[in-house]
């Protein structure tokens, strides 16, 4: 097993401090994305981190499902926090997505990851990139999707559901391409 | 063994699902290799979608509260692999004894392992409701084993950061936060020694407190 791997599931201070290290930025603008407030986005990223690491750990894979696992708690966190408090209007999201992060903070995570992933989802049929897209990008539940597009609640699931087994598909191709 | 999750592991990691079924996932995946795989792998997916946002910086203040949070507890003083049965089936009895929301759900989704499990629990520990004190109160229960050695405690509605204090014969021990879920914050310690009574406090005021009879 991956020794971050190892202390993190063995809850070794060193084992959250190298997560900390390593995936902190990516966590809090996880966060950032769903809710406006930065206060806030930090206490989502506590809340789950603090939560995983008291669960009982059933966590036995890699590095980079670690990392995926972590971001999909700390995205639930956020959203539940939206949803909790009521705050999911539209102003509240577009403010989130809209207020300026830092003016020192680079665009993105890795620019040839988020390269792949706009040619990856460049190959979406639009109806699948487009549900996905309000999914992910959009915080909008699949109820709200449905209605946006003013399509059936099943048709959304099945479409957000193969745009990611398609993604999923096409970034590992590109990930053994690039190996 | 209930049905596989189907498109739900994928919606799932994509934070869309109402929280009923969200956790419907993670109770699934807990024992289902098969679907823990699924949303493995659509989590891996929803990682990629999230390199695609400005990367932000937090405050550093957020690593020295995760520092303080995760600090070992005084009380903390047992494996961790003995605490899930214990908070699960503290939840569930929970359900049991009246505070519950969810008996008939709970009827129709539980299996008979865990059925048994709580018949089995039920009869090894107390509970008692804790009494609200100041102007701003908190709703709060614990249960807690007869033997003394493990202590769950839920507070429905927080409203702010709780954090638990002990007394035992020896003197004032400090138990921790308690880590939000949903609508209510809960804590779980297994004590060293006998603990008389806690008092929850938020922002040093202590909004509730209960005595604990063995």
């Amino acid at each position: 097993m991956d020794q971050l791997v190892d202390d993190f599931a063995a809850r070794r201070p060193s084992g959250l401090e190298q997560v900390y290290a390593l995936w902190s930025r990516l966590f809090f603008s996880v966060a950032r994305h769903v809710i406006a407030d930065s206060g806030q986005a930090e206490d989502c990223v506590h809340d789950a981190l603090v939560r995983v690491w008291r669960s009982p750990n059933r966590f036995t894979g890699n590095r980079e499902m670690l990392k995926a696992y972590l971001i999909t708690c700390v995205r639930n966190e956020s959203l539940g926090m939206v949803r909790r408090e009521g705050r999911r209007d539209a102003r509240e999201l577009k403010a989130a997505r809209l207020a300026p992060v830092s003016s020192v903070d680079p665009p993105a995570v890795d620019p040839v990851e988020t390269q792949r992933l706009r040619a990856a989802l460049g190959r979406l049929p639009d109806e699948q990139r487009t549900a996905l897209t309000l999914a992910y990008y959009g915080n909008k539940t699949h109820v709200e999707i449905a209605q946006e597009l003013n399509v059936p609640l099943g048709t959304i699931k099945s479409r957000i559901s193969m745009a990611m087994r398609k993604l999923q598909t096409d970034l590992a191709s590109a990930e053994g391409q690039r190996s | 063994m209930t049905e596989h999750l189907g498109e739900n592991a994928e919606l799932y990691p994509l934070g869309i699902l109402d929280d009923d079924a969200a956790r419907e996932v993670e109770r699934h995946i807990a024992f289902c290799s098969e679907c823990a795989e699924r949303v493995a792998r659509a989590e891996a997916v929803a990682a990629s979608l999230a390199a695609a946002l400005p990367l932000a910086t937090p405050s550093p203040t957020l690593e020295r509260r995760l520092r303080e949070s995760t600090r070992p507890q005084r009380y903390a003083n047992k494996p961790r692999t003995t605490l899930f049965p214990f908070a699960l089936a503290a939840a569930f009895a929970l359900a049991f004894l009246g505070l519950g929301w969810q008996q008939l759900v709970l009827r129709q989704r539980l299996a008979a392992e865990d059925v048994a499990l709580v018949t089995m629990v039920h009869s090894h520990f107390n509970h008692v409701s804790m009494s609200p004190e100041s102007t701003s109160p908190v709703a709060a229960k614990i249960l807690y084993a007869r033997d003394g050695s493990w202590i769950y405690i839920i507070a429905d509605k927080p409203g702010g950061a709780l954090h638990a204090i002990a007394h035992t014969e020896r003197g004032v021990a400090d138990l921790g936060a308690m880590l939000k879920a949903g609508e209510t914050a809960t804590l779980l310690v297994h004590p060293s020694e006998r603990v008389r009574s806690i008092a929850l406090q938020r922002g040093g005021t202590t909004v509730a407190s209960a005595k604990l009879v063995y």
